[in-house]
């Protein structure tokens, strides 16, 4: 039972980072926007968010830097698009390049080579529910882990619940449409891109503060595109986006796990079942998935 | 081509390549490090001497199989960012094929065109996952693609650490050599891979330009409606263009193998810092997808890795500076592009 507690409780830290960054994507395409880039966004803002941790020596001040960086990408992906009408794609992929590249290039002048591994500061953990099985594995953790559920569960209430909601949904159906009945397609495009990639940034941050505890060259490890397959496989709602962040991570923490059980099969194997269970996934629910219909494409009023 | 149409591709090139060098020479001027220097060893690195050369043409080579392998699905405007993977996995199966029949001692003349035919099929099997997902269950290869990189790069990890073919004292994760038989030589310091990367740009070249496949590519990125009208069949085409991309990337893979390492080596499709893969992708980016243009583009991108490579040996400029120039001049030039395209013919 421990075991299986245990387990729990590494799939939702996991799953944090998976949801997080799929919110980000859901959020913009909800405008319209499909962004890719988020294992750029996730690289830099590991990045960036670790050096503003270990040097102010808060934890806080390290997502705040890494949501930073991240409302930067966004805004250049929207400016960009909207601006030059520059395909969303081809942006998303030079933003990965850039981010992966300006992550290591950050890192290795503002840190240089050390001998020890530099260290986050640590973060407080809620401890409240430790006698409590299930719960202590879905609560007993830090800010980071409320702050994602708090963002589905308001996300969820914005889109479905609001006005202004409604209407951001409208601009992913019809941008024309949502125009006519007055909402400003080009300013929802802008805040519906920075914020979402300022969630990414949240979750680029949370892999070396938290995690790791130290910042690593590529240790997204392709979770900013995997989360890509997660928005898609939630049709862009924020609830299915919580729900798939934990199917992928409970895929991960049990390869890692499997790995460790199994002597007959190489693990490289069981490392590969994440990525072949996005493709699955994609696959079995593919008739279910719907996108908002104006995605990836350009509006302009005329 | 026009006078017109030449000076406008200067344009674009030039503002989008000076920009991009503005950029990163004041970010090497702001952290103090001597730009004039750092210019002068970023673009002449690959003419300062043979060596500088022969590094540009062996980064040159793999550049030009997975640029191609981006750039020809792009023509029907899909994203195959899975050249990598394709890339790894030709030269995984070759190491593989080339270690089986080691023990039977072919000559040369027969194992060298049959592990060319190796890794050509194994990058088009790869490629063709994510074709025949996107064909039948229209699945973004821009997901597939991805997903299908990771799997490779641990099935690289697989069989580089595999009882039945690593090489038991190293530490890494590297196979035994492949024999003599399977291995490519040089010309002088430039690999024989070279004459398949001219064979590569001709077979592409004509591909698309005199044979009715290349028509129907050509036809279906244009206009896919118009194509479907005249009997083109899309799936099949988003099949073929990703066969097409996936084989040649898989032969780059080979012959790095073949002709470079001799034998399998976890991370031998990574230069300068990134991999092949993202590097074709800017440069397929760069050509705006015209295949005509890709040899010439490589090597210039090749000459900047060399260059990225001399700044960090030379002056302690961290190599991935140029990712950040190259990623600058490949979002200039999209915008400018674009801005072009739109502004009338």
């Amino acid at each position: 039972m421990a075991f299986v507690n245990s387990l729990l409780s590494q799939t939702v830290v996991y799953a944090t980072v998976y949801t997080l960054v799929s919110l980000g994507i859901v959020i913009a395409g909800r405008t319209g926007i499909f962004n890719v880039s988020g294992e750029g966004v996730l690289l830099v803002s590991a990045s960036v968010g670790f050096m503003a941790a270990f040097f102010s020596g808060s934890w806080l001040v390290g997502f705040l830097a890494g949501a930073a960086i991240g409302a930067l990408f966004g805004l250049i992906l929207v400016f960009v698009h909207e601006t030059f009408k520059v395909n969303q794609f081809i942006l998303g992929i030079i933003l990965v390049i850039l981010g992966t590249g300006l992550s290591d290039l950050l890192y290795k002048l503002v840190m240089g080579v050390r001998l020890t591994a530099p260290m986050a500061p640590s973060m407080p953990v809620v401890d409240i529910f430790a006698a409590v099985p299930i719960i202590s594995a879905i609560l007993n953790h830090d800010p980071i882990v409320y702050f994602m559920y708090l963002m589905t569960i308001v996300l969820w209430w914005f889109f479905y619940r609001t006005k202004i909601g409604l209407e951001t949904r409208a601009i992913g159906e019809s941008p024309q449409a949502a125009d006519v009945v007055g909402v400003n397609v080009r300013r929802r495009r802008y805040i519906a891109t920075i914020v979402g990639s300022a969630l990414i940034g949240v979750a680029g941050a949370y892999l070396p503060i938290y995690l790791t505890g130290t910042y690593n060259p590529n240790m997204s490890g392709g979770r900013g595109f995997m989360a890509v397959g997660i928005a898609i496989f939630a049709s862009w709602k924020p609830h299915r986006a919580l729900l798939g962040g934990f199917v992928f991570a409970a895929v991960e923490v049990l390869s890692f796990q499997l790995q460790l059980l199994s002597d007959s099969i190489p693990f490289q194997f069981f490392l590969m079942m994440p990525f072949v269970v996005v493709i699955v996934i994609m696959m079995v629910f593919r008739k279910r998935i719907e996108f908002p219909a104006s995605i990836g494409k350009s509006y302009s009023r005329e | 081509m026009s006078g017109r149409k030449i000076l406008r591709g200067f344009m674009i090139y030039g503002s989008s390549v000076g920009a991009a060098f503005a950029v990163t020479l004041a970010i090497i001027a702001a952290l103090g490090f001597n730009v004039g220097d750092a210019f002068v060893t970023l673009v002449s690195t690959s003419f300062k001497s043979a060596f500088g050369f022969r590094e540009t043409i062996k980064k040159t080579i793999p550049l030009i199989f997975t640029t191609y392998a981006f750039t020809i699905p792009f023509m029907i405007k899909f994203f195959n960012i899975g050249a990598w993977g394709q890339m790894l996995f030709g030269g995984t199966v070759t190491t593989v094929v080339g270690l089986t029949l080691a023990p039977l001692g072919l000559p040369g003349i027969i194992m060298i065109p049959l592990l060319l035919m190796v890794a050509l099929a194994a990058g088009a099997a790869f490629a063709l996952v994510a074709g025949y997902l996107k064909a039948s269950h229209d699945i973004n290869p821009i997901i597939s693609t991805i997903m299908l990189n990771y799997i490779a790069f641990y099935f690289v990890n697989f069989i580089a650490t595999s009882r039945a073919f690593k090489d038991p004292v190293e530490g890494h994760p590297i196979t035994r050599a492949l024999p003599d038989s399977a291995t490519m030589g040089f010309f002088g310091g430039i690999p024989h891979s070279i004459i398949l990367a001219v064979l590569a740009i001709v077979f592409v070249y004509l591909l698309i330009k005199r044979t009715r496949l290349g028509y129907e590519i050509t036809a279906v990125g244009y206009n896919l409606t118009a194509a479907q009208t005249y009997g083109i069949n899309f799936k099949r085409t988003i099949m073929v263009t990703f066969i097409l991309g996936g084989a040649l990337a898989g032969l780059g893979g080979g012959l790095e193998v073949m002709n470079i390492h001799g034998k399998l080596i976890e991370g031998f499709a990574i230069t300068s810092g990134a991999q092949y893969g993202l590097f074709g992708i800017v440069t397929s980016l760069l050509v705006a997808g015209n295949p005509a243009a890709v040899p010439i583009a490589a090597f210039l991108m090749s000459v900047l890795l060399v260059g990225a490579d001399a700044l960090q040996r030379t002056m302690q400029i961290p190599v991935e500076m140029v990712f950040l120039t190259q990623g600058l001049i490949v979002l200039f030039v999209v915008v400018i592009q674009e801005r072009f395209r739109q502004g009338g013919k």
